[in-house]
């Protein structure tokens, strides 16, 4: 800067060409991030807003009229939606932490220093993540079927005595589609806490072990704690991916019996697909999902989140 | 060469701007609907699912076709043709919808109340007197035939000659009997022969619809759009029958179309009550040749019911895009007149049309040597021309799982006058 000043010797005229050229790269740098910006503009915002639009609207197919908040006020009244909901909220307060205990377990035990064959047990554990949803949905079908090998396995051990009908038993059907997720995403979030484990100091863990404090007590005083932002990252990650089930209950029960497993996301693809289209209302189901992923994040932030 | 840079970045940022106002010229005339303007195509599409079937039909009509036309026929699953054209139409841009497409019947009258204009009227192209009456009635709207009607879907009782045999009933004991004395017959084939009587998919309650048709009766009244479940005496039987079914325990359980399939092709079950399109999947099945006969569909214990209904069953529906008069043109000389051509599709499809002058054909009179040498055509055609008329509505999917959520309550123990009152009022909420 002195330098500049010094060879134009025009202080007042240096600052205002260094004025420009800031202007000139501000200017450049939002060139920069304007295409993504745009695109994002475009492909994510425009859409939300256009979807908002719709929510305020009803009708069939394409005869579409504003309605004000009708929609919203039919959420209420609705039992589809209010079974449909109370279905996605028993697999979240179920499965989510049946799945992160689970996961946690795992990780745990997988980052144990003298453990054999780590690769092969990771990759065990994870490898259901990378089966395609649907597959992995038309197979637990089959297993859990009347004929399917669960219920044979069960008879063999004399655990029951007639096949059960895990499908069309509303009870026994949530069961099903809970047992498929779990085996789906437990590797999955498994994987975050391995990593997160490498990073915790291991003089910690001997410290506490001349300390003499127990396995229980290491884990729930110091890898837990160390773990909690990663913890949460996890359980908000999982609370909105339940928020979205669709292709397990779409290919497993079909939202059956009844609307005995019905979820949120389901019932839109009904509304718009199944039955008379009514894209209008389908949208304000979706966007149910949206305010309830944000108030749970936030719940979730403030019960598990440092205030900082 | 800062110069250089400099363009080079407008013109980047030009581009942008261009692609950004190309997007929004797409986005934005979303309300101007189907467009007339536009080159009459070279090709004419076609959209059906099953290939042994729908599609099989479409091939072979485009060989009886005379004139000069290069048809497309493509298949897809028939919840994808639903979705595309939910999507497609609802988006008001015709760009890559199909010239004819084929839609359930049950289907038909929520997509043309759903899209206005956007089906091509072609009740000019053929004579509806030449077709059975049910059929018209969900491929109409407003006075105007738009669909072309083509499978009828009629049922019929398809049973095990040797395992009725064996528990000592003849075909007469099966034919034109109600769904009560069927239910009693079930009980004795299970108790002296041990196999079930029927497959069911507890969460699809077609059967009820097929007893309820057969009363001539449907989920809506005679407008299409009245809910009436509350006091809808064949539902309420069909109700009855369907619960008396499952607490008999003759009953296989089946949760997808394989599993079904499976469950008589192995000999697990002794009757399949169902529309006629099941016979090529019974015939499948090649060691059971002579096994299998077909009784008229059972039907509900009240008056004015008869021995016939249907299940699915589809038309053939022009859009309204560049190319409809040549598709019209060509479903009309095909599917909407040719006799002959009735004729091959039976013989070579299997597929059953609703084109009345066609039963006469000597094809229809056929005996079928799987089925025990009997007329199975000729015997369904019989049934078809009995099919009750009903008007479907638009909602039948919606009541359907309204029903199917209350139908387990009901297995459970909760009273039928309280089901259907409590069905009727979610129905009557969720659809205004």
């Amino acid at each position: 800067m002195s330098k500049v000043m010094k060879r134009t010797g025009l202080p007042y005229t240096a600052s205002k060409k260094s004025l420009g050229r800031r202007l000139k790269n501000n200017y450049i740098g939002w060139l920069f991030i304007l295409i993504a910006a745009a695109g994002i503009s475009l492909f994510y915002f425009y859409p939300m807003i256009r979807a908002l639009l719709l929510s305020f609207q009803s009708g069939m197919g394409a005869n579409l009229e504003y309605v004000g908040l009708e929609n919203y006020i039919r959420l209420f009244s609705d039992p589809t939606f209010i079974a449909a909901l109370t279905n996605t909220f028993i697999y979240l307060l179920v499965q989510v932490p049946i799945m992160i205990v689970l996961a946690l377990f795992f990780s745990v035990l997988l980052n144990d220093a003298t453990l054999k064959f780590k690769g092969f047990f990771r990759t065990a554990i994870f490898l259901p993540c990378v089966t395609s949803l649907v597959a992995y949905a038309v197979i637990f079908k089959y297993l859990f079927g009347v004929d399917g090998l669960i219920n044979k396995f069960l008879m063999d051990l004399s655990i029951i005595s007639e096949p059960l009908n895990w499908l069309s038993d509303p009870f026994l059907a949530k069961i099903t589609i809970i047992a498929a997720i779990t085996w789906r995403w437990t590797g999955y979030n498994m994987i975050f806490y391995l990593s997160a484990l490498q990073n915790v100091d291991r003089s910690m863990y001997e410290a506490a072990k001349i300390d003499g404090a127990s396995s229980f007590q290491q884990f729930f005083y110091i890898t837990v704690p160390m773990l909690k932002p990663i913890i949460l990252f996890t359980s908000i990650i999982s609370t909105i991916g339940t928020l979205q089930l669709f292709d397990e209950v779409m290919n497993i029960t079909n939202g059956g019996p009844g609307n005995a497993t019905l979820s949120i996301s389901m019932y839109i693809y009904n509304l718009s697909f199944e039955y008379s289209p009514d894209f209008g209302y389908a949208a304000t189901v979706s966007y149910v999902i949206v305010i309830l992923v944000v108030l749970l994040s936030l719940l979730q932030f403030k019960v598990a989140g440092d205030d900082k | 060469m800062m110069k250089f840079l400099y363009w080079k970045k407008t013109g980047l940022f030009l581009l942008t701007v261009v692609t950004l106002l190309a997007l929004a010229a797409c986005s934005s005339d979303d309300a101007s609907g189907s467009s007339d303007t536009g080159e009459e195509p070279d090709k004419i599409t076609a959209w059906a699912w099953d290939p042994n079937f729908n599609i099989a039909a479409l091939e072979l009509a485009k060989d009886a076709y005379e004139e000069d036309l290069d048809l497309e026929i493509i298949e897809n699953a028939q919840d994808d043709i639903v979705q595309k054209l939910n999507t497609g139409l609802s988006s008001g841009s015709m760009k890559g919808m199909p010239n004819i497409v084929l839609i359930e019947d049950q289907r038909a009258q929520s997509f043309l109340q759903s899209y206005p204009d956007a089906f091509y009227p072609i009740g000019d192209y053929f004579n509806t007197d030449d077709f059975a009456p049910y059929k018209l009635a969900p491929t109409s709207l407003d006075g105007k035939q738009y669909g072309l009607p083509f499978d009828t879907g009629v049922t019929g009782l398809f049973f095990r000659t040797d395992y009725l045999e064996e528990a000592g009933y003849t075909k007469e004991d099966l034919t034109d009997i109600t769904w009560e004395k069927y239910i009693e017959i079930g009980k004795d084939v299970k108790a002296k022969t041990g196999k079930d009587m029927i497959s069911l998919d507890p969460n699809d309650l077609g059967i009820l619809r097929v007893m309820i048709q057969s009363a001539g009766s449907w989920y809506v009244e005679d407008d299409g759009k009245t809910v009436n479940l509350v006091d809808n005496e064949p539902l309420k039987k069909a109700f009855e029958n369907y619960k008396a079914m499952i607490e008999a325990d003759f009953v296989k359980a089946n949760s997808d179309w394989s599993q079904f399939i499976a469950a008589f092709n192995s000999g697990d079950v002794a009757t399949v009550p169902s529309g006629n399109w099941i016979a090529p999947s019974i015939e499948a099945e090649e060691s059971q040749a002579g096994k299998w006969e077909v009784a008229p569909i059972p039907r509900l214990d009240l008056n004015g019911a008869v021995n016939a209904s249907n299940q699915g069953g589809s038309s053939f529906y022009v859009l309204n895009i560049p190319g409809k008069e040549k598709a019209a043109e060509f479903l009309g000389a095909t599917f909407g007149s040719n006799e002959a051509f009735y004729q091959d599709l039976v013989l070579d499809v299997g597929a059953l049309g609703t084109y009345a002058p066609a039963a006469d054909g000597e094809a229809y009179q056929a005996e079928n040597e799987y089925f025990s040498g009997q007329s199975v055509i000729s015997d369904f055609s019989e049934w078809t021309e009995e099919i009750p008329s009903v008007n479907y509505g638009l909602h039948t999917y919606a009541i359907e799982d309204i029903l199917a959520a209350e139908m387990q309550n009901y297995l459970k123990g909760k009273d039928l006058e309280d089901v259907l009152a409590d069905a009727q009022a979610q129905a009557e909420s969720q659809l205004k």
